[in-house]
This record gives C-alpha cells, structure tokens and sequence, in this order.
C-alpha cells in the first residue's frame, strides 16, 4: 500500500534544486575537460543564453554564425491595406461579408506558419489590419515597450484571487464551465486586486474576469528597470487574436509568466480562453499587441466586430 | 521570445503548476521557474555532449552561444550523431519531467 507524499517546502525544493544543478554541473565540467572553460561556462548559462536569444530574435538578427542557415526568411509583405482590400474583394462575391473571415485570410498572408518574434514589419502591417478590421488601436511597441514576442501561444490560467477570503463562488456563481479552471494557489504577480471584497470595484471586477499574462520575467530590462516595468505592466491593456479563428478579447496583464519551459509564451483568464476558443480551448496561437487607450476609452472582453454588413441590395431583393 | 532550440521538446506545465502551489510569492515562483530551466538546460546540454562526438563539441557550443535560439542547431546535430536526435533528446525531457514532479511531489511513501 502506499501513503500520498508529503508536498515538499518551497524552500527545500529551492535547495534540492540548487544542489543538483551544482552536482550536475561539475559531473560536465570534469566529463568535458577538454573544453575551453569560459565557453562551457557560457554555454551553461541559460540566463545570459535566453538574455542573448531575445536580443538576437528582438532585433531580427536572422544568423549570426557562418554554419547555420537563417532560421526563417521574412517574406515581402504587400502594403495592409492591399491585404485587408483584397480579403473585402473575394468576399465581395460571396452573399455576406464577413469581417471575421476578411481577418483571417488578412492574417494569412502577413502570418508565418509557427509563432516566432515577428519582424517590425510584419507588426506594422497587423496593427494596420486591426484597425482597419477590429477598429481598435493597438500597437506592438506602445510607449517604447515590447513583449519578447507578440505571436506566440496563449494557455488556459486559472482564476486569480481578487482579495483575501475570495472564492470561486462568488467570481462565477453558478457557471460550472467557468468553474472547471479553479482558482490558482498564489496570488497574482501584482498581488491582491483590492484589500477586502468592500474596495473591490466594478473596473476590478473586470480586470480579473479579462485578464492576461505576459512573460514579464524574461523581458531582457526587468532586472534593471524593474519597478518602471512592473508599474508599466501592471493591468495593462492587450488585445488577443486567436490567429485560426479571428476571435479577439481586450484583456489586462494581471500575472507573469509562463515559463519558458512550458511550450507557451502568454496566458488567458477562463473567461479570456472561453471566448477566445470555446470551453476546450486550452492552448493556441495568438497575436497579443498592447491598447492604444490613453483615455481608457476601449472596454475590456470580447472585441465583437463580426456584424454582418448585408450589402444594400439584399434589403431591395427581400 | 526568450528562446532556445530545444524548447519545443518541453512543455512541462504540470511542473508549473506545482511550482505555483508551493511558491510563497511570486518573487519565489520566478526563482524557481529559473532554477528549474537551469537544470533542464544543464541536462539537455549534458546530453547532447554525451552523444555528440568530441571533436564537434567546441564547435556546436561556438555556434550554440552565438545563436541559441537558431533551428539550424538541430540540423547541425542531425548531421554529426548518428543516432536520432530528436529522439534521445525527447527520451531525456521525459526523464527530467518524471524526476522533477517526483522531487516536487515527493515519492509515495511504502507501508506495510
């Protein structure tokens, strides 16, 4: 028979953690003497190599060495403007338009098939379609700041603790699909959203329910900016396009993460994920650009630009 | 996009989650979150020197540290190990993945 294991102490996983890199890191050392020291040590500094990587990808450095072919090509892009137009034109013959499909077949042509860091231009051209299909202004570099990446895959969060003795019952009531997350053990990386359920706000209320996460931690200035970037960030408005389907959400960073280990580079609230894909929408593609909204004028959630605009004939023809 | 090749083999989310269960503060989290691509990173390297022969080893980690996120890195390798990279290299993440979540989970104590 067996008994459930204990959950071990943060602090005791930190040391276990800590001992086996050490021991690891000796047993390659003494295994590879034959290597120069210096570029062994920087080989095994995941730090400084993911510092390195963000510089190089920010900066669409496409190959650095004289072995390796370039990673991925920029493509030539045509103007926006001529992209949105010609998505209009094909629909144009179809009965209905669709705005929904006139964005995907827009993100089509300027989309690499994988996520990777888009180039400068490739993000000037999305901001272009977004404006012209969602009619929100966003921007991939907003008052001189940039995600590591901004096309990327987004995974399903948990919900976070508004205050301290909140619970799942009164964030969703009675919506069992909402339920199905839970709410995450910890607090979010800017903490409490109000101290009591009394100083929680409606616009607090919201910012939970819409709420996205961004790897914050592996910006390469947040050691040494850190408290601008933390107030930067904190609550900050993005705008999620699910890449296959067209579905967009305006959503506030409230939480850092994911690890870069975890195959995914941002994440969505419930609800987010929910409107993004559906109930079993766990993880996906996704181009995430921050808000153009000095005035807090664009509301959080779902971006709901799919009306369809019935040509003027089809009113004579009923 | 903080990257290195071999990100796509991982997608520990499980870990993660666990990590966030235990971690007292965020503060904590993060540094755990480091710690843990730290001895990922140490055995994907330590690995990949096992089955690379000598005489490429400086020249993978030049072109490694030069550009650590470069796909070109897995056809570099594909072309100097005679075994199927992408395999091993997958065997070894499923090791580290069991290792970690029994390190933070902690191994089922026997009784009688």
């Amino acid at each position: 028979m067996s008994k459930t294991a204990q959950p071990i102490h943060s602090q005791v996983l930190r040391e276990k953690l800590k001992v086996k890199n050490l021991i690891l890191r000796q047993e390659i050392t003494l295994k590879h003497g034959h290597l120069n020291n210096d570029l062994l040590s920087k080989a095994l500094n995941i730090d400084k190599l993911r510092q390195h990587s963000t510089h190089l990808l920010g900066a669409g450095a496409l190959a650095g060495t004289f072995l390796l072919a370039p990673a991925h090509q920029v493509h030539a892009l045509p103007a926006p403007q001529d992209i949105v137009q010609r998505a209009r034109t094909q629909q144009a013959i179809a009965p209905v338009v669709s705005p929904q499909k006139i964005l995907i077949d827009s993100l089509k042509e300027v989309l690499p098939q994988k996520p990777r860091p888009l180039s400068r231009v490739e993000e000037k051209s999305l901001e272009q379609i977004f404006s012209d299909v969602l009619k929100v202004p966003s921007k991939a570099t907003l008052e001189g700041e940039h995600l590591n990446t901004t096309y990327g895959y987004i995974g399903a969060e948990q919900h976070l603790v508004r205050y301290p003795g909140d619970t799942m019952a009164s964030q969703v009531g009675n919506d069992k699909t909402l339920w199905k997350e839970g709410m995450a053990p910890g607090k979010g990386a800017w903490g409490y959203f109000a101290h009591s359920k009394a100083e929680l706000t409606p616009e607090l209320v919201e910012t939970e329910k819409w709420y996205a996460v961004v790897q914050t931690l592996y910006l390469p200035d947040w050691n040494t900016r850190t408290r601008y970037l933390r107030d930067w960030y904190k609550y900050r408005k993005v705008m999620i396009v699910n890449t296959q389907n067209g579905n967009a959400v305006v959503a506030s960073i409230a939480d850092s993460g994911p690890a870069a280990w975890t195959g995914k580079h941002f994440g969505g609230s419930p609800e987010v994920m929910m409107h993004l894909g559906g109930p079993r929408y766990k993880k996906g593609a996704v181009v995430v650009f921050f808000v153009d909204d000095p005035e807090n004028k664009v509301p959080l959630g779902p971006i709901e630009y799919n009306k369809i605009q019935l040509p003027e004939w089809a009113f004579h023809q009923v | 996009m903080s990257k290195v090749f071999y990100d796509k083999l991982i997608a520990f989310e499980k870990i993660e989650k666990e990590i966030g269960k235990i971690a007292e503060s965020k503060e904590e989290k993060d540094e755990l979150i480091r710690i843990v691509d730290e001895y990922i990173h140490h055995r994907m390297i330590g690995c990949i020197l096992e089955k690379l022969p000598k005489d490429h080893h400086e020249e993978f980690l030049t072109q490694f540290t030069e550009a650590p996120h470069h796909e070109g890195l897995w056809n570099y390798l594909r072309k100097k190990v005679s075994e199927d990279v992408e395999g091993f290299m997958q065997e070894e993440v499923y090791k580290i993945g069991r290792e970690l979540l029994e390190v933070i989970r902690g191994k089922p104590k026997k009784s009688s």
